[in-house]
Parts: C-alpha cells; sequence; structure tokens
C-alpha cells in the first residue's frame, strides 16, 4: 500500500506528540499502543517482514519486563540497568519505529515533492532529503571501517577509549567528507541549485487510505490529550 | 563547428601540482567522440572538469585562457546552466547518486531544470526503452552492483538530453560484462550524434568507438591519433606509451568472466580450505542461526566445501561481479563470522577467529583501513611488538621511507595500497587477499602492483588478489581460481609474461 | 570558488544535511548511554560536545556563509523532534544556532576564538533536551513512574537535573563546548589539515 508522503510525516508528528506526553493509565497506554502498531502494520504491508517482526518483539518484551518484572521500587544495578534500557525502548521506540518506517519507505522524490507542495524553501528540502540519503551511507562505510578494524585487531583501540573512538570517527569523516564532494559535484552537474523552481515527476494524491489513517492518528491525538489533561 | 573549444589553457589546483594544466588547445567538432589517456595525474580529469566548468566554478585554482562550450563561455556560466548542455558520468558509482531510489534519480535532473512532469515522464520513459533499463527501475540504489549503478548514472544523465556527454573513467568499478554495456550505451549515444569524451585506462572497449585519441602527458597534450590510427597501434608502441593493451587475448577474456573449461589442476604445496558455506539471507531464520552446508545449494551464497590452494603463489580470484568473490575473500579471513571453514596451513588447523591472524584483506576502498596520522604508525599499529627498524625495513622495501610521517590520508591511491600492504607484513600475516586493487589504476601502476604481488609471494606469503584486469593476470598470476555463483568451478596454472 | 556570493549554494546544503547526518549518528550512538543511568543523562552536556567536537571543527572549516550554522541547528530540532525528545526544545535549539552563527560570522568564520564561543553556545542545544524536565517537573516525574521507570531512576533523574542545577549544566555544556572546540581542532589539524583536507 502505498501512502502519500504529507500522510506519513503527519504520523511522524503526532506519535512524537504522543511520546513526549507519557501514558499514565491504561486507556492512555491502550492509546500509545494502538499508534504505536500503525507503522508495524504498514511496514507489513510494505512487506518488511524481518524488521516489522523485530521492533515488535523488541517493543513488546520491553513492556511485559517493565511492567511484569520491574516497579516502583525495584532497586539494585541490573534491575537499573534494565530499566533504563526498557525506559529508552517502550518511551521512544514508537518514535523509532515510525521514523524507520517513514525513511525507508519514503523516496527522495517523493519527499522533496511533498516539500515543494508544502512550500519548504528548496535549500532546506535538499538538506534534509541528504540527511535521509546519507543515513544508510554512514551505516554502510561504518561497516567497512568496523570490519577493517576487527581485522587489524584494534577494536579496542589497545585498551585506549579515546583511540577507540578515534579510529572509528577519523576514517568516518574522511569517507563522507570524500561522498559528500563527489555528490555534491554530480548533483550540480545535473542542474541542482538553479534559479528556476524544481518540478518533480511525483504528483502527490490522497487516497482513502491517507484520509483513514490522518482521521484515526487526529482523533487518537485529541482523546489522548483531553484524558490526559482534562479528565 | 566546434562545440568544445579550449584556447591556451593553464591550470593549477590550488595547493597541488597535480593534473595541473599546460598550454591546451583543443576544438572538438560535434558528434566526435574523443579519448583522454595517460598516466594518473597527466591532467584526464581536468581537462574533463574545464568542459563541465567544475573547474574553477567547484574546484578553484589558477586558470587562465579561454573555455567555450556550445556556446558558453563556462568561467561566466553557472554551473546549473550547463545541465541540459553538459552532462557527466563520474567515476564513483557509490557517490553520484542523490537520490535512494533508480526512478527518482533518473527524474532528478530533468526535475532541478523544472521540466514539467509529464515531460519527465516521456523522457524517462525514452531514456528506459534505450538502455534498457526495466529492470533496475523500483531498485534501491544501495542493493545495486557496481555495474547497476553505472547504467542508472548513465541514464540519469542521458535524460537532461545533453549535446555532450563526458564520463570520467567510467570503467574503474565495473566488471568485463558491464563494460561490455557501457560500451553498448556509447556507441547509441555516437549514433545519436552527441559529442563524447572520455577519461580512461582501460582501453580495449573503445578501440572501435573513439574518433581520436589524445594522449595527455604531465599536463601536456604529447600526442593525438585518429580512431584508425589507435588501433592500428601495436603491442610494443602501446607498452611505450604506458598504456593498457588495446586487444585482450580470448583466453584471458574467458578466464576473467568464470567461463574457462579448465578444471582443477594439482598443486604440490598447498592450503586446504574446509567446509566454506555462506549466506548472506539470514532473513528465513530470524530467531536462530542454521549452521549451512554443501546441500543447501541454492540458499548459499558460498559453497565450497573443499579446495586445495597453492601455497607462496599469487592466485588470481576471477568471475562475474556479484557471483561471489568478495563473499570468498571476505569468509576467507574471518571477518564473516558466521562461515564456519577452516584453513589448514602446514599441518595446523585455523578457524573462525583465528583465520583473521593468519589473513589479511587488503579492501577495494583503502581509505576505510588506514586509522592513523603517519605511515609509519600505521605499520607499529599492526606490529604486537612495535620495532622500528623492522618497521623501516618494511616500508623501504615498499618505496614508503620517505614517507614515514607523512598522513596516509595525503598519499596517492597507489601509495595508501602500499601502506596497508605495509601494514599486512607487518602483522604478520602469510595469506594476503587483495580485492580489485587495480581497478582504478593506470597501467605503470598497474605494473608496480603486480611486481609487488609477485615479491610478497617470492617471500613466502600465498596471495590471493581478486580482479577484472586481465592485464594483471596476464603480469602476476601463477594460478587463476574461477568462482561462479558460490562455488571454485576451475583452478588452472597461469602463463606470466 | 570564482564568484563566492553571500548566497548560500547546493554544495553547502548538501554539506550542512552530512554533517547534520554525521552528528545525529554520534549523538544517537552517545544517546543510548544516557539510560543505564540517570547520572549519564545530566553528563551529556560533557560527553556529547567533547564527542562531536571533532565533526563539528571539521564542519567549521567548510562553513564560508552566514547560515550555514543556522540550517545545521534547524536540521537538528527536526530530527530531534522526529526522534521523540519534543518540540518544546526546538526554538532553543535554533535559537543556540543563529546566534553560534553570528558569532562565527563576526569572525569571518575564521577566527579560532570566535569558533570556539560560537560552538560552546552551539552546544546549548543539548540542554534545551532538558527543557521537558524542567517546565513540567512535578507531573513529568509521576509520568515517568507511571509510565513503568522505577521511583529510583526517577529521583535520581530529578536530583541531577533540576531548576537548580540547570545554570550548572548550562556553564559545563557551554564550556565542555569551548573544550571540545580545542580538541577537536587538534584531531583536525593532526588528520584533515595533515592530509590536505580542510
Amino acid at each position: 500500500m502505498k501512502l502519500d508522503p504529507r500522510t506519513k510525516l503527519f504520523m511522524v508528528f503526532v506519535v512524537s506528540l504522543i511520546v513526549m506526553m507519557s501514558a499514565t493509565t491504561p486507556f492512555l497506554w491502550a492509546i500509545r499502543l494502538s499508534i504505536t502498531l500503525i507503522p508495524i502494520i504498514l511496514m507489513i504491508l510494505e512487506k518488511k517482514y524481518s524488521s516489522a517482526l523485530k521492533f515488535l518483539l523488541a517493543y513488546a518484551s520491553a513492556l511485559v519486563l517493565m511492567f511484569y518484572f520491574l516497579s516502583e521500587q525495584s532497586e539494585g544495578l541490573i534491575a537499573s540497568l534494565l530499566i533504563g534500557y526498557c525506559g529508552i525502548v517502550v518511551q521512544f521506540m514508537p518514535a523509532i519505529i515510525t521514523a524507520w518506517y517513514v525513511v525507508r519507505t519514503t523516496k527522495i522524490g517523493e519527499f522533496m515533492s511533498c516539500m515543494q507542495k508544502m512550500h519548504v524553501p528548496d535549500g532546506i528540502a535538499v538538506s534534509l532529503a541528504v540527511v535521509m540519503r546519507f543515513f544508510p551511507t554512514i551505516k554502510e562505510e561504518y561497516s567497512s571501517i568496523n570490519d577493517a578494524m576487527r581485522m587489524r585487531g584494534v577494536m579496542l583501540g589497545g585498551g585506549n577509549v579515546l583511540r577507540m573512538f578515534e579510529f572509528r570517527m577519523i576514517p568516518l569523516l574522511f569517507s563522507c567528507v570524500n561522498i559528500g564532494e563527489e555528490l555534491s559535484a554530480a548533483a550540480i552537474t545535473r542542474g541542482l541549485g538553479g534559479d528556476v523552481k524544481r518540478s518533480s515527476v511525483i504528483e502527490l494524491k490522497l487516497g482513502i487510505a491517507d484520509y483513514l489513517i490522518m482521521t484515526f492518528l487526529a482523533v487518537a491525538t485529541v482523546i489522548f490529550v483531553v484524558f490526559k489533561y482534562f479528565l | 563547428m566546434s562545440i568544445v573549444e579550449l584556447e591556451n589553457v593553464n591550470f593549477q589546483y590550488k595547493g597541488s601540482k597535480d593534473g595541473s594544466l599546460n598550454n591546451i588547445n583543443l576544438n572538438i567538432e560535434k558528434g566526435q567522440t574523443v579519448l583522454l589517456c595517460g598516466a594518473s595525474g597527466s591532467g584526464k580529469t581536468s581537462i574533463i572538469r574545464l568542459i563541465n566548468g567544475l573547474i574553477p566554478h567547484y574546484y578553484s585554482g589558477e586558470l587562465e585562457g579561454n573555455i567555450t562550450v556550445a556556446g558558453h563561455d563556462v568561467r561566466k556560466t553557472e554551473l546549473h546552466e550547463l545541465a541540459g548542455t553538459v552532462g557527466t558520468v563520474f567515476q564513483n558509482p557509490r557517490s553520484q547518486f542523490f537520490s535512494v531510489d533508480t526512478d527518482g534519480e533518473i527524474a532528478f535532473g530533468p526535475e532541478n531544470i523544472g521540466l514539467e512532469p509529464k515531460e519527465i515522464k516521456a523522457r524517462l520513459n525514452d531514456v528506459v526503452a534505450e538502455m534498457d533499463l526495466d529492470d533496475l527501475l523500483g531498485r534501491s540504489i544501495f542493493d545495486l552492483s557496481g555495474g547497476q549503478k553505472q547504467r542508472i548514472a548513465c541514464a540519469s544523465v542521458a535524460a537532461l538530453l545533453p549535446d555532450i556527454i563526458l564520463l570520467d573513467e567510467p570503467s574503474s568499478n565495473l566488471d568485463f560484462d558491464s563494460i561490455e554495456l557501457l560500451r553498448g550505451t556509447i556507441l547509441e549515444w555516437k549514433r545519436q550524434g552527441k559529442t563524447i569524451i572520455i577519461s580512461e585506462h582501460r582501453l580495449w572497449y573503445l578501440k572501435d568507438a573513439v574518433d581520436r585519441v589524445i594522449y595527455m602527458e604531465n599536463g601536456v597534450m604529447a600526442k593525438e591519433w585518429t580512431g584508425e590510427e589507435f588501433k592500428g597501434l601495436n603491442e610494443e608502441e602501446v607498452k611505450s606509451y604506458k598504456l593498457r593493451p588495446i586487444v585482450l587475448e580470448e583466453e584471458l577474456i574467458r578466464d576473467i568472466r568464470g567461463e574457462s573449461t579448465s578444471s582443477f589442476c594439482d598443486v604440490e604445496s598447498n592450503i586446504e580450505l574446509k567446509d566454506f558455506f555462506f549466506s548472506y539471507k539470514t532473513r528465513p531464520y530470524l530467531l536462530f542461526k542454521k549452521k549451512f552446508k554443501e546441500s543447501d545449494g541454492e540458499l548459499l551464497n558460498l559453497n565450497i566445501p573443499y579446495l586445495k590452494i597453492p601455497k607462496g603463489k599469487v592466485i588470481g580470484l576471477v568471475g562475474p561481479n556479484g557471483t561471489g568473490k568478495s563473499t570468498f575473500l571476505r569468509c576467507l579471513c574471518g571477518l564473516e563470522g558466521d562461515c564456519k571453514g577452516a584453513i589448514v596451513s602446514d599441518g595446523k588447523i585455523y578457524k573462525a577467529r583465528q583465520r583473521l591472524k593468519i589473513c589479511y584483506l587488503v579492501m577495494q576502498d583503502v581509505n576505510h583501513q588506514l586509522f592513523t596520522d603517519s605511515v609509519k604508525s600505521e605499520v607499529m599499529l599492526s606490529m604486537k611488538d612495535e620495532d622500528e627498524k623492522r618497521c623501516d625495513e618494511i616500508l623501504e622495501s615498499l618505496g614508503l621511507l620517505e614517507y614515514k610521517d607523512t598522513h596516509p590520508m595525503a598519499l596517492s591511491g597507489g601509495q595508501k595500497q602500499r601502506v596497508a600492504i605495509a601494514s599486512a607484513i607487518a602483522s604478520g600475516a602469510e595469506i594476503l587477499l587483495f580485492d580489485e586493487p587495480t581497478s582504478g589504476l593506470d597501467y605503470s601502476h598497474m605494473e608496480k602492483v603486480g611486481e609487488l604481488l609477485n615479491e610478497l609471494a617470492s617471500t613466502g606469503a600465498s596471495v590471493i588478489v581478486s580482479t577484472h584486469d586481465p592485464e594483471l593476470i596476464s603480469e602476476c598470476c601463477d594460478y587463476v581460481l574461477g568462482i561462479k555463483h558460490g562455488k571454485a568451478v576451475y583452478l588452472k596454472e597461469n602463463k606470466k609474461l | 570558488m570564482e564568484n563566492s556570493s553571500k548566497k548560500l549554494k547546493a554544495k553547502d546544503f548538501i554539506t550542512v544535511g552530512i554533517f547534520a547526518a554525521i552528528l545525529f549518528a554520534v549523538e544517537f550512538a552517545f544517546g543510548m548511554l544516557g539510560y543505564i543511568h540517570p547520572y549519564i543523562v545530566a553528563s551529556y552536556v560533557i560527553i556529547l560536545p567533547l564527542a562531536s567536537g571533532i565533526p563539528m571543527m571539521l564542519f567549521y572549516t567548510k562553513v564560508e556563509k552566514f547560515g550555514m550554522i543556522t540550517i545545521l541547528s534547524i536540521l537538528l530540532a527536526i530530527i530531534m523532534f522526529i526522534g521523540g525528545m519534543g518540540y518544546l526544545g526546538a526554538p532553543l535549539i535554533i535559537g543556540a544556532g543563529v546566534i553560534a552563527d553570528l558569532i562565527a560570522k563576526s569572525g569571518q568564520y575564521k577566527s579560532f576564538k570566535k569558533i570556539v564561543i560560537s560552538f560552546g553556545i552551539f552546544n546549548l542545544w543539548i540542554c534545551a533536551n532538558y527543557f521537558p524536565i524542567l517546565v513540567t517537573a512535578e507531573s513529568y516525574r509521576q509520568d515517568l513512574i507511571d509510565g513503568g521507570y522505577s521511583a529510583e531512576y526517577a529521583n535520581n533523574l530529578f536530583a541531577a537535573i533540576n531548576v537548580k542545577t540547570i545554570g550548572v549544566l548550562v556553564v559545563l555544556c557551554f564550556i565542555f563546548g569551548c573544550i571540545g572546540a580545542v580538541i577537536g581542532k587538534a584531531v583536525v589539524k593532526k588528520h584533515f589539515e595533515k592530509a590536505g583536507i580542510a
């Protein structure tokens, strides 16, 4: 199922908003969970099964741990470590899942088109598009560097924390700067940065699914806010 | 009428002598196909950059003379104004994409110049039909091979309908079959009457396509041939210009495509590989790791139950891209932890992590494996016990001693590679692996790599080098090992030059 | 560049995008540590400026025109919002970015002293993320506990970050920003300038 990028942006907005406001009652938790499930279901519809399953498992296990095995009175090192990690998962995972879904399923072209529709200046849109495009690049470069470190047996930087950091950071920066130079050159020779307004081959259209999801998200948010702050 | 005119052009990059140009006078007629050849740093790429305006608008330096391209004075024209006139295919397919998906990349240029969506779609369809790209549409750039990426790069340039197309060492990262496709694309552009200028080290695929060949030496246009004259050059002449060969031997072509009909030859002193199985498709096994075996066949990206390879020799690893050469190297040296194979050498068995100790892989992008701020400390980092004398010896033998205190990243590509080799030697690895070490190198640098590999083997190391360069194989390989669909298909002795 | 105008060009926007991605990757890697113990959340003001000093000093070498640092802060604000850190901090992040940009500009983006101060100010975006903890202290505490955190974690968090300590945190953040800039610059010199890039 293809969603309009504007719907996806709206979803990111709503989920971030909800994540920011903690759920405090079972009812609020229910809303939060159902909103979290939307991107997971969408992932399944986009055939990204393994990611969907991983996110679902991580989120579910953190929830279970948090509510059945840890409590307000939990103390001690292991418990506090667990609380820390379950805390991050339960608190921020919905935003991460949504962001992952949106970044993974939105083409750069769609994103640029969406930015144009929303009258975001081309410059900012280009920067944001580069951020999106660069995450997989950083991942790719980093894993090559990691391989090289393993091969040379310097994973731990010879026991020196600073070197551990330096050995990862320096080659990564060199690579990124190089790729950036070449990327800019290739983009500019193809006309990026001209005085004409960019056009877009992708025509955005909101479909029934878009309206359904947006309505659901909007209603859920309103209910959440009302129940949390006014009731 | 000349479409490109360079008049008394002098250029020098800011802070570097490399690639500077000296009194260049060049007129290129509309519809000509021109090849720029010559050593690295001779100024080929600089000429390309003059024509597409990256010099002086992107790479700064001292520029004199007049550059006119299709009536535009390049010095006074903004880069984006040249976009519909001049298109450039760059060397590195990894870094020239703005989008993540193929369709978006082809549409990117036309969108930038603000064409109507209808027009863009029409162009997209035309380009896809012309270049036969149907199977690549709707894919992620990150899942494509180097050859496929380069086809998309060509398409995204063609979608802007430029009259002039520049290609800067476009074949550097391609295998034989992809180069054939690239040749087809160039011939198609030629048929359409485009003006094409190619800077390239690999020459064999261009010999029938070019009208003029310009030989660059130290920033000067030292020699010019017509296409016919160029084709007629004999082997000796080509060599004397330090160029890569124009004609390839049939047998070598079969070898590098992994299509030789040979089987496995006998080797006396050898290293045994046992149970090398590996698959990238871990998806069906989300929660547990499957132990692979030979019978998993199709599922495996590497399927080598048993293989004997010669010890102390240079072995060329060949076969088309994406059929397991890199996977083989990664598994062999222990980088893929899921591959449980064992190496038996001198009666000792090395498994899993131990393999990392006796193997050393010099990666294709050598930038990833240089960490420190001087060549010396780079080598010392690999030693178990730091030994300055030994370090100097190694550097001396590789001709790097004078760069001892230089930052590795300040060196040229070939020198960086030698630094990586120096640290490999310092680590005491007895199996040295090279992943396409000569793909972007000119003839004399390639020759040097070949000599170096031979020297390494003569000190007792076993060298395995994956390559698409027939020239390198005839230069230095004692044996050729063919890999296809993850399986070793032949091991044959190779006649060295 | 022959005709260097004051206006930002495509290349500049791409550079900003790349460094925003790098910066975020660094923050993300270190941000994960924070959930081990709330005191680490407070010590972001020390860890993050030091860690991001290297990429940021490299970034400053690429800045020649007004706007790049500002846009970087806008991107950061957007990324933080998407990452679930809320929008309350956004005006602060962007404000810090604009001021940092102005300070660096007053030194033509060359004066190292100005760059150090500029980066110190820029780092205040880290404190902006504490904002929700401060503004909504009591209800946020209860939220955390109801939301599944233990009382111990919540108490520690509020012991480390509250209206009294925030002043100290802001000052620390600035100071370590300056230190991060000095260290970062040293690394940039050691590697990138020595290698002839930057």
